[in-house]
């Protein structure tokens, strides 16, 4: 096979062979090493089967999912830099944001409008799933993970929705948490879980806080396990569903 | 071996530098498989996965620099917009809340269905249609479960659009200020 000597020169070398454990992947056996020989291996297989990379069957919509949460998170740790957890501020750093830290207000959308696409692009996975029978045995269990992902997407868009501490935010969680107190019974379940999520009787900064490190901390981390048993159990599971083969 | 005879099924063919040595009776490793319908992770699946990032990153950074995420007036307590509404994706559950006392609309509703949803692999166990979009074997399935999406969605849709003051029906077009 004719080299590339300029892809030799960064790949043929023992700074590369010492992160990467094999040389570039030219030839089948180094094809299977980028996988065997890397923690890859633990999410996705040396071969999948054709109809995984169709585009047609899959849309790319749970990987698109994923993706936003990787920028999530990114901006995420970005915007905690800019943030304080305080009814006294955090309003006012969201004004900064938009008009005093440089591209802060990208920073800011760039959330928003991703937390918006990760619950409609969870869900539109769980319809393709569903509308090509992905669900079914062997993959019983892995749907139920689904759903709890889809759950834990809501309750950290929910958790993001109220950090501005604009009156979209309070009246929105004002709402959801009247609901959480209609829970039966009202007087000792209800009124004890509205109490339990805001830490008080209203949404004051005891929720704020509340919201907060369930946001950054609690759900991501959550997220992030259950997102590595979900990927790892389609492997197990024998890869994305396809069609019985003739 | 002499050639005169040499069974006439597998003649020579002078155009072809290989021929056929010998039939052997045993297993080849198809036998009884599927044709090997894989390619290599990388770099078919990769690269794809790549290419689908970079498209996911662009088509975001792009809304996120024409629109800005909305911010109102700082929190009040004392005055309360009418109507208040939550996110767009519980507004299913607040179109549910006005219409019995808010338990069956804002807890029963949503545990069920997440109940079911949970358990229908356990029960819809048939092979049939796997892997096939719309697969004709699954009509019921696949029925249930679009009146599910539709109403889900409706419900949604009136919540966000159609629900003015005091949580009265209007048509978009008509919607009063909420302040």
């Amino acid at each position: 096979m004719k080299k590339n000597r300029l892809l030799d020169l960064f790949t043929n070398n023992r700074f590369y062979k010492s992160i990467f454990r094999h040389g570039y992947p030219d030839d089948d056996i180094k094809r299977s090493e980028v996988v065997t020989g890397n923690l890859l291996l633990h999410i996705q297989p040396v071969k999948v089967h054709k109809n995984t990379i169709r585009a047609g069957y899959t849309l790319g919509l749970g990987l698109i999912a994923f993706y936003l949460f990787i920028i999530l998170t990114a901006t995420g740790i970005l915007l905690m830099f800019y943030y304080i957890p305080s009814i006294e501020r955090a309003y006012n750093d969201m004004k900064d944001l938009e008009f005093a830290v440089s591209f802060g207000i990208i920073l800011r959308n760039l959330h928003r409008w991703g937390a918006h696409g990760m619950v409609a692009f969870v869900f539109l996975h769980m319809c393709r799933v569903f509308f090509t029978g992905g669900y079914k045995p062997p993959r019983e269990f892995n749907w139920g993970i689904g759903v709890v992902l889809l759950i834990i997407t809501l309750f950290l868009s929910l958790t993001g929705y109220l950090l501005p501490w604009d009156q979209l935010a309070f009246w929105a969680i004002t709402i959801v948490a009247n609901l959480i107190g209609t829970s039966p019974p009202e007087s000792i379940m209800g009124a004890n879980l509205r109490q339990l999520v805001l830490g008080g009787t209203i949404v004051g900064q005891n929720a704020l806080i509340r919201f907060y490190v369930m946001h950054v901390v609690v759900l991501p981390l959550v997220a992030a396990a259950l997102i590595g048993v979900h990927f790892w159990r389609i492997r197990k599971d024998g890869g994305i569903s396809r069609p019985a083969e003739e | 071996m002499d050639k005169k005879e040499e069974p006439a099924i597998f003649p020579k063919n002078p155009n072809k530098t290989y021929g056929l040595m010998e039939l052997t009776k045993t297993k080849s490793f198809q036998i009884e498989k599927g044709p090997d319908n894989t390619v290599t992770s990388w770099p078919h699946l990769f690269f794809r996965e790549l290419i689908l990032f970079m498209g996911v990153f662009i088509a975001l950074m792009t809304i996120s620099l024409l629109f800005n995420a909305p911010l109102e007036q700082e929190a009040n307590p004392s005055n309360t917009p009418n109507p208040a509404k939550a996110p767009w994706y519980f507004l299913g559950l607040q179109e549910m809340l006005s219409w019995a006392h808010p338990f069956w609309g804002g807890i029963f509703a949503p545990t069920v269905v997440v109940i079911i949803l949970m358990l229908t692999p356990y029960f819809d166990r048939s092979q049939k249609g796997v892997g096939v979009w719309f697969a004709p074997e699954r009509k019921i399935a696949n029925l249930l479960f679009t009146i599910f999406l539709v109403l889900a969605v409706g419900l949604i849709v009136v919540g966000e659009f159609f629900r003015g003051p005091n949580w009265q029906i209007f048509w978009p077009w008509n919607m009063p200020s909420p302040h």
